[in-house]
């Protein structure tokens, strides 16, 4: 019985190619979509799931009241994980990360390359297992470096890594005691080698012991058997106990959490990049839907040719039940070569989808479990989009059907029309979310930044670049390469320190305001063409007490509730309590979020710690010429390092990369959702044409005109599309303005959105539907009557 | 074989009601021949419909070889049926995805015999309609005359009790038709019932007795000598 229904479905299959092909394009195109966003879904439930103790591995947090806010934040003192491994019992093991970047001498091969300084037990508490050398000891002296596979093939070769000396910054030598299996694509860590903690208080000459500067991750594994809540209630404490910082509570966040709960509001979890994936999850099921709607529409519009068949099948005794397995059958055998198909498209597809989404996401042919999913997610599509038609088709009743009196029903909701009404629904809403998502994009990217980012360069001071400072500022001028130079403590895109450790006369008592700190030199207006609004520039020459002038911006002047700013006094705890005097008020600038509001900002002068010097090209040459001079001047004063830099307008438009790939995919699935649901349209649109061609034909002989004929055939269809678009718009609606309220700066969603939405959609629909329906309408009557 | 007794069936639209048989009874012996006749509308395709269990009637009792079949559903029906009964219709019906020969095996695949003796039974079958040469054609690539005896041996490869015939010669010439007629009376005197509705007179006359309907009612019965 089956091999009479394969061979049956075989031969329809060829039979009707435009149907087939039709079919399977849509299905394939709709099951690679899904797949492609599951494969994106799969990899980010997955992050850091690896870990073999990921069930008790935790970051810890604080939790603080800023400006009558509860905030959390992930960064902590360096001394806390000492006191956890000392004070704490439930702990286990612990280990704090910071960043490392250093230049690595390997003979002539110089790379600057970046890692983490890290503790010992980072090794056995975490997953990431060793090639060469053993966890237990690989970090334990201080000259010790464990080095990635990549990093090794970068500095080695292919030659033996373990055990060689590297020469970092040309200072120190490292032994390899380490070689790492390359860090899998889910992971949050990000480095190319591990070095000792006890480098980085070499580098910095002391051990931090400060409770009051957040700067390193905390990372401790619970001993088996401690719950969350119970280490939660003792570690509360424990920046209390150790410090005299009173307003700080500090709790742990399980690592089964870091990837996709880690949003706090108020002092609670409320989510996180976990709305992301439900919002791709469902979209992967809309679109697998949309393309299982067109098998329903498709193969119940081909009712009428299917239903004689039925009926025979019937009369010579085939069951309700055995048709239904018939008509599964078929739709599973279409599932599966379009499933065929949809694994090539997303073969073809990952590298671009890889580049969109910043991924490395391959297809596991190796897996059996893979396998097993595919199996079933093509059973899965076959027997959905199967079902309806089964049942329909199998419901035909045979004296009907031979009788040639058979006609499928045309009530006003009828099951095909609702379905495509779904189709189209969903298909305006991406149409709309895209562009609104477009417009927010558009409407940050315009925002006044406050400085001019054109011809901005920027270098990180290394080496002995801070020592030949002045030399370099001086050369870099005269060589015609910049036109202003200033050094600043962070690059002008990045806010790297913060503090609410000031205070003035006037503040309200016990309010906690945090400042972003920002260090610059002479120039820093010039240089980056910010507008003064009020005073002057900090400037030592002139001014010798500038050493201690500061500079506010506009959002701190007004949250310090300075009437007239310049002369107020602000201190701070630095060196047992230190006092600056406003000298000048600048204009505020997006150091951070183009989405948020500048934060309140406190620049201090010359006598501060600085990290990248700012130089504007001289535009009169070329930049490929400027470069050339400055490397040529940062080689001479800095010769062991190779010359890094980076254009302020480059780093700035990375704020961006988020929402522009949000952006895209939106656009991509909205295209892919159209064309499928245009498949179906196409389809749906052909049969409506061959079924009517009798009633065609005899209202053209009755004096019908092409264009009326093409008009009545068109009409039908887009009244459903309109029906789509009452339902699309206020959902689109809501869901638009739900993501917006993520961002203060934002867009109104206009009606203008709603109108080209409406318009684009009317179009491609009447170009879809009318080509059948102008072909409907041109056959010539004798013809389709004929056979009457 | 076959009695009904004061059938009865409406057809519904929503304004009008339809009555295709009113009060009707006949019976059928086993091993007879019977036409039915009578105008277009008087209820003949109704009743062979309702004899054939594709349609249950409304009112009214059919004993089927001493079964009541009145109010079987049709699941019951189908069983029924599907080891009783064959068709054969005018427009002849085959399916056009199928050729000769897997048109023939579909009653036997669905009455679940085995592969071997399938082939067994659809060959003799076709040898005996002298249609074996086209085995392996699609019915669009046949004359009428030779779709018609594929649907007869269709009808016959199950070895039906009754064979139900709806105008089995309305789609042919008079030559192709006499051959079918031929069939069904060789058929017949092996012992198969047959019943069909025909408008021929002609092909009436290969029959045993006719039956005249008229409004849903019998008006006539003639036997034929």
């Amino acid at each position: 019985m089956f091999k009479n229904y394969l061979k049956i479905t075989w031969r329809n299959l060829l039979k009707n190619k435009s149907f087939t092909s039709i079919n399977i394009a849509g299905l394939a195109v709709g099951m690679a979509s899904a797949a492609l966003i599951l494969f994106w879904v799969q990899n980010e439930m997955s992050y850091d799931q690896f870990h073999e103790k990921k069930d008790r591995i935790y970051q810890m947090y604080n939790r603080s009241f800023f400006d009558g806010k509860l905030i959390c934040w992930g960064t902590t003192p360096k001394p806390m994980m000492k006191a956890l491994k000392q004070d704490y019992p439930q702990v286990e093991q612990a280990a704090r990360t910071n960043n490392a970047n250093y230049l690595f001498t390997l003979g002539d091969k110089r790379l600057t390359l970046t890692g983490y300084h890290t503790d010992a037990d980072f090794l056995t508490m975490f997953s990431f297992p060793l090639i060469k050398g053993n966890i237990n000891t690989a970090l334990n002296s201080m000259k010790n470096i464990v080095i990635t596979e990549k990093t090794a093939k970068k500095l080695f070769g292919d030659t033996e890594a373990m055990g060689k000396t590297i020469k970092i910054d040309s200072v120190d030598y490292f032994t390899v005691t380490g070689v790492m299996k390359d860090l899998p694509n889910n992971t949050r860590f990000s480095f190319e080698y591990l070095m000792p903690w006890s480098y980085w208080e070499k580098i910095n000459g002391r051990e931090d012991k400060n409770w009051g500067n957040n700067s390193v991750q905390t990372y401790a594994l619970l001993k088996p058997g401690i719950t969350e809540a119970y280490v939660n209630s003792r570690v509360k404490d424990i920046t209390r106990t150790h410090s005299d910082i009173k307003d700080i509570d500090v709790f742990m966040h399980p690592q089964t959490k870091w990837r996709l709960y880690s949003k706090f509001e108020n002092g609670k979890l409320v989510g996180g990049r976990i709305t992301i994936i439900r919002l791709f999850s469902i979209i992967a099921g809309f679109i697998l839907l949309i393309a299982c709607i067109n098998f329903m529409n498709l193969s119940t519009a081909r009712s009428e040719k299917r239903a004689k068949e039925v009926g025979i099948r019937k009369v010579v005794g085939a069951s309700k039940t055995s048709l239904i397995v018939q008509f599964l059958g078929e739709s599973i055998m279409i599932a599966l070569i379009s499933g065929v198909v949809a694994l090539i498209l997303v073969a073809v597809s990952l590298p671009s989808f890889n580049q969109l989404t910043q991924k490395q996401l391959f297809i596991p042919f190796g897996n059996p479990f893979f396998w097993l999913v595919m199996v079933s997610f093509i059973l899965f599509t076959g027997v959905l989009s199967g079902s309806y038609p089964a049942l329909f088709l199998s419901s035909f009743a045979p004296v009907k059907v031979l009788k040639g009196t058979f006609k499928a029903a045309q009530s006003a909701f009828s099951p095909r029309k609702v379905l495509v009404v779904t189709q189209f629904t969903f298909a305006i809403v991406l149409i709309i979310s895209t562009i609104i998502v477009k417009q927010q994009l558009d409407f940050a990217q315009n925002r006044d930044t406050g400085y001019k980012k054109d011809n901005l360069v920027y270098t990180f001071m290394s080496g002995t670049v801070d020592k030949n400072y002045a030399l370099i500022r001086n050369e870099l001028i005269t060589s015609g390469a910049a036109t202003s130079v200033t050094k600043t403590s962070a690059p002008m895109t990045e806010g790297w320190s913060d503090t609410w450790d000031y205070t003035w006369d006037g503040k309200q008592e016990g309010a906690k305001l945090d400042f972003n700190m920002f260090n610059v030199d002479a120039d820093f207006s010039k240089t980056m063409n910010l507008k003064l609004v009020a005073g002057r520039d900090i400037d030592v020459k002139a001014y010798p007490s500038d050493s201690t002038a500061i500079l506010l911006n506009e959002a701190a002047v007004k949250i310090m509730g300075f009437k007239d700013p310049i002369g107020q006094i602000v201190r701070n705890s630095d060196n047992g309590g230190s006092k600056f005097k406003v000298v000048g008020v600048i204009k505020d600038f997006i150091l951070q979020s183009p989405y948020e509001p500048v934060k309140p900002m406190i620049i201090q002068g010359p006598k501060a710690w600085f990290n990248v010097i700012h130089y504007k090209l001289n535009p009169k040459n070329t930049t490929a010429e400027n470069l050339k001079l400055a490397e040529d001047i940062f080689k001479k004063y800095n010769s062991e390092y190779p010359f890094d830099y980076h254009f302020v307008d480059d780093e700035y438009s990375k704020k961006f990369a988020d929402e522009k790939q949000i952006g895209t995919l939106a656009t991509l699935f909205a295209g892919l959702t159209i064309f499928i649901s245009c498949l179906g349209l196409f389809g749906l649109a052909t049969y409506m044409a061959q079924n009517r061609i009798k009633e065609i034909g005899v209202r053209k002989v009755l004096g019908a005109s092409v264009l009326g004929v093409t008009t009545m055939l068109s009409k039908d269809f887009l009244k459903l599309v309109g029906v789509s678009f009452l339902v699309a718009t206020p959902l689109a609606w809501y869901l638009m303005h739900m993501w917006l309220q993520g961002y203060s700066y934002r867009v109104d969603i206009s009606v203008w959105v709603f109108a080209i939405a409406a318009f684009m959609t009317t179009l491609i629909s009447i170009v879809t539907v009318s080509f059948q329906a102008v072909k409907a309408a041109l056959t010539n009557p004798v013809k389709s009557l004929r056979s009457e | 074989m076959i009695k009904i007794t004061n059938l009865e069936k409406f057809y519904r639209t929503e304004e009008v009601e339809t009555i295709a048989l009113n009060k009707l009874s006949m019976h059928v012996d086993t091993g007879e021949f019977v036409a039915i006749m009578g105008p277009s509308g008087c209820g003949k395709s109704t009743l062979l419909n309702i004899l054939g269990m594709l349609d249950d009637p409304d009112e009214g009792s059919y004993v089927f070889n001493g079964i009541e079949v009145a109010q079987f559903n049709e699941r019951k029906r189908a069983d029924l049926r599907k080891h009783n009964i064959g068709f054969v219709f005018q427009s002849f019906n085959l399916i056009d995805e199928l050729t000769v020969f897997e048109n023939v095996e579909l009653p036997l695949i669905y009455t679940g015999v085995s592969a071997a003796e399938r082939v067994k039974r659809v060959e003799e079958v076709l040898d005996k309609m002298q249609i074996m040469h086209r085995r392996n054609h699609y019915p669009q690539q046949l004359s009428g005359g030779q779709q018609q005896r594929v649907a007869i041996a269709r009808a016959v490869v199950n070895k039906p009790k009754l064979i139900l015939a709806d105008e089995p010669t309305g789609n042919l010439d008079s030559s192709n038709g006499n051959d079918v007629m031929e069939l069904l009376t060789d058929l017949n005197e092996q012992g198969t019932t047959i019943i069909m509705v025909t408008h021929s007179e002609h092909d009436a006359r290969y029959s045993h007795r006719i039956i005249r309907l008229l409004d849903g009612q019998t008006v006539m019965e003639n036997i034929m000598v």
